[in-house]
């Protein structure tokens, strides 16, 4: 039994506040309570500090997050390479459904497997990289003063609507499918990438894993690296217009294919 | 120390009901798919607190969800998934901060959790309270802090004990310890 004449201790006011004593424990506290302004006081002091505290939290931590799209579009893509590489509960249907069953579901397995890897394959690199012989990428002499200072812009300068309906021609594509594509950079001016349609292809904007806003991440991460010395800008600038999709695995350690 | 069983999470609870309600209509990934649009957000701000780069953030969390597909997969519990998403990127967090201190040469021991400047709006805006608890955030030891992160992220004390791998009671003193610092520091 609790009497007024001690008080609770904040662990033990803590504790109960949020269910974690015991309930014969939980009414002794609350028939505490009921009896004593201090303690009462004093568990309104803890609220507020919290309170205050989670302001404090979100004020300095609430990132602005980039936007969902890319990032999920990259899990479901590797959530289905999982899928497709160990199907859940399979041993277990297969001692049940015996040799004859699991023979035939094999082939059938099989033949939806060869005729279904090479289009994911195609399907999640169609696009991402550009053909080499159109667009190799090109560069602006720049140095790493530049790419590396406060004021250098972190937008990619718009490219004129010109330069874009030649890249559309180049690539075979008409203006419409400006709403699946977008015109993007293959060195990044960010890296010193320049505004010429060799460094210029249709990049898929959505619904595939290799898209503008991985891509995005890729060139942040190179320009921190290059800024901080890791690599230097050559050596980002070719790696990003050889294949950026190998470099971002390269420099992600992702493993994802 | 409660003597009987909690429930601990009822949010969590009615989370893993609704998403078992799914399950049947839905396969494994779109669930991952939903929880990882809930849970993506709240757990990139806990990394951000490990002083990682954003994208080692993002990666981080993407491993999260992968782990739970597995997880899932094995028919594991689905009870209190969000202490197991918290659980998981805490230890990838500390996982790659130590290898990336020990790329960068820094010693691993060594908490460099940003703290942002404020600029002058900021400041104007900022009361003199908030700025006295930030101040007083920074300098407690980082389990103290890591306490105060999952309490703000809405854990419950019982998950914030399976996340850091520490008893209920040394999360209550803990927190108690940092609530204290904060009324010290509003008396002077």
């Amino acid at each position: 039994m609790l009497s007024q004449s001690f008080h609770l201790s904040d662990q033990e006011l803590l504790l109960w506040a949020d269910g974690e004593v015991s309930s014969k424990r939980a009414a002794g506290i609350r028939r505490h309570l009921n009896g004593c302004w201090m303690c009462r006081a004093r568990m309104t002091e803890l609220e507020h500090a919290i309170g205050d505290f989670v302001q404090v939290y979100r004020r300095e931590l609430d990132v602005k997050l980039p936007p969902v799209e890319g990032p999920r579009a990259l899990l479901k893509a590797r959530l289905a390479e999982r899928a497709g590489a160990t199907p859940a509960g399979a041993h277990r249907w297969f001692r049940q459904a015996g040799v004859a069953g699991a023979v035939a579901a094999l082939l059938l397995v099989t033949a939806i497997a060869w005729r279904m890897v090479p289009h994911a394959d195609r399907a999640s690199l169609a696009g991402a990289i550009p053909n080499v012989n159109l667009t190799p990428g090109a560069t602006n002499p720049i140095g790493i003063q530049d790419v590396c200072s406060a004021s250098f812009s972190s937008n990619d300068p718009a490219v004129p609507d010109d330069l874009k309906r030649e890249v559309w021609r180049e690539y075979g594509l008409r203006d419409g499918a400006a709403n699946a594509y977008e015109i993007d950079y293959l060195v990044t001016p960010q890296l010193g990438g320049a505004t010429n349609i060799r460094n210029l292809w249709p990049q898929p904007s959505r619904h595939t894993v290799w898209n503008a806003r991985v891509k995005d991440a890729l060139e942040d991460r190179l320009r921190n690296m290059v800024c901080s010395g890791q690599i230097d800008l050559a050596t980002a600038q070719r790696e990003i217009s050889r294949d950026w999709v190998a470099a971002y695995k390269k420099y992600f350690n992702s493993r994802f294919e | 120390m409660a003597d009987e069983p909690i429930d601990s999470a009822l949010d969590i609870r009615l989370l893993a009901a609704a998403a078992s309600a799914k399950r049947g209509r839905r396969g494994p990934e779109e669930e991952i798919t939903e929880l990882f649009e809930q849970w993506r957000g709240a757990l990139l701000r806990y990394l951000s607190t490990f002083g990682l780069p954003p994208h080692d953030g993002e990666e981080i969390v993407q491993e999260v969800f992968l782990a739970l597909y597995s997880h899932l997969r094995q028919d594991k519990a689905r009870t209190n998934l969000r202490g197991w998403l918290f659980r998981v990127a805490h230890n990838l967090g500390l996982k790659r901060r130590i290898a990336e201190r020990r790329a960068n040469g820094v010693a691993a021991d060594v908490d460099n959790l940003p703290h942002p400047a404020l600029n002058p709006e900021e400041e104007l805006a900022s009361s003199q309270r908030q700025r006295r608890l930030s101040s007083i955030l920074h300098a407690l030891p980082e389990q103290d802090r890591r306490c105060l992160y999952l309490r703000a992220e809405g854990l419950r004390y019982r998950e914030i004990a399976e996340v850091l791998g520490m008893s209920l009671g040394s999360i209550s003193a803990s927190l108690a310890r940092s609530l204290a610092r904060f009324q010290r520091a509003d008396e002077r």
